[in-house]
């Protein structure tokens, strides 16, 4: 299943906290022209270091794939910071 | 096959007990295996790979790190790692040998690579010192 919701959230050292959240789906369709241009430069770059282009998208593809139920949480001091993978 | 039959199949091959005896212990195995394999792995094989750290030390204050990475996503970077071209590993392995870690990467195979993914399962990592303390476990 692909990511649905990547969720960060992070608090300053004043206290304050901050939260984001990124739907995966609306903003890989809203940047799919700027996509289609980033997996066409992917190719040329796999093809001038000599990797298959194509096996290595399915690579790529397999992580994003995998990345729900990725969890990062950082705290030091008063600082924090939260990024999750849903 | 696991080494209970392995131990049956050698007995029978050594002619320390009869086919019939094997068959017996063969069904018995059989019958004590289903439930033997959830209850050492808690029921089912675990998904995520979990590192915790909890330091406090005098300069930077309590510091807690909670990282749960999913086991598949660890699979899917060794397959990716497959292709990386074989100049970057020679790179990678200049650094390395200048950083005092003398490992040559391109002896890593990637089936080697995936199972010691595989037996990350059951790995748990405990550091436990008077001001810092590291767990890597799976769940």
């Amino acid at each position: 299943m692909i990511p649905q919701l990547v969720t960060a959230r992070w608090r300053r050292p004043d206290g304050r906290v901050r939260r984001l959240f990124l739907p995966v789906v609306p903003i890989v369709l809203l940047l799919s022209p700027l996509l289609v241009l980033a997996v066409i430069g992917g190719v040329v770059a796999c093809l001038m270091f000599d990797m298959p282009p194509f096996k290595t998208l399915a690579g790529v593809g397999r992580v994003f794939w995998a990345l729900p139920g990725a969890r990062f949480e950082i705290e030091q001091g008063r600082t924090a910071v939260v990024v999750s993978v849903r | 096959m696991s080494e209970q039959r392995r131990q049956i199949l050698q007995m029978l091959a050594e002619g320390k007990i009869t086919a019939d005896e094997a068959e017996r212990l063969l069904t018995a195995v059989e019958t004590e295996e289903p439930d033997a394999a959830p209850a050492a792995r808690g029921g089912k094989r675990p998904k995520f790979l979990r590192l915790v750290v909890d330091a406090n030390d005098e300069y930077s204050g309590e510091t807690k790190v909670n990282i749960r990475v999913p086991l598949k996503l660890l699979r899917a970077g060794v397959k990716l790692a497959v292709f990386v071209p074989p100049q970057a590993l020679e790179r990678a392995n200049q650094e390395l040998v200048k950083q005092g870690v003398p490992v040559d990467l391109t002896e890593i195979k990637p089936n080697q690579l995936e199972d010691l993914v595989d037996a990350l399962d059951d790995l748990t990592l405990d550091v436990d010192q008077t001001d810092t303390k590291v767990r890597i476990y799976c769940e």
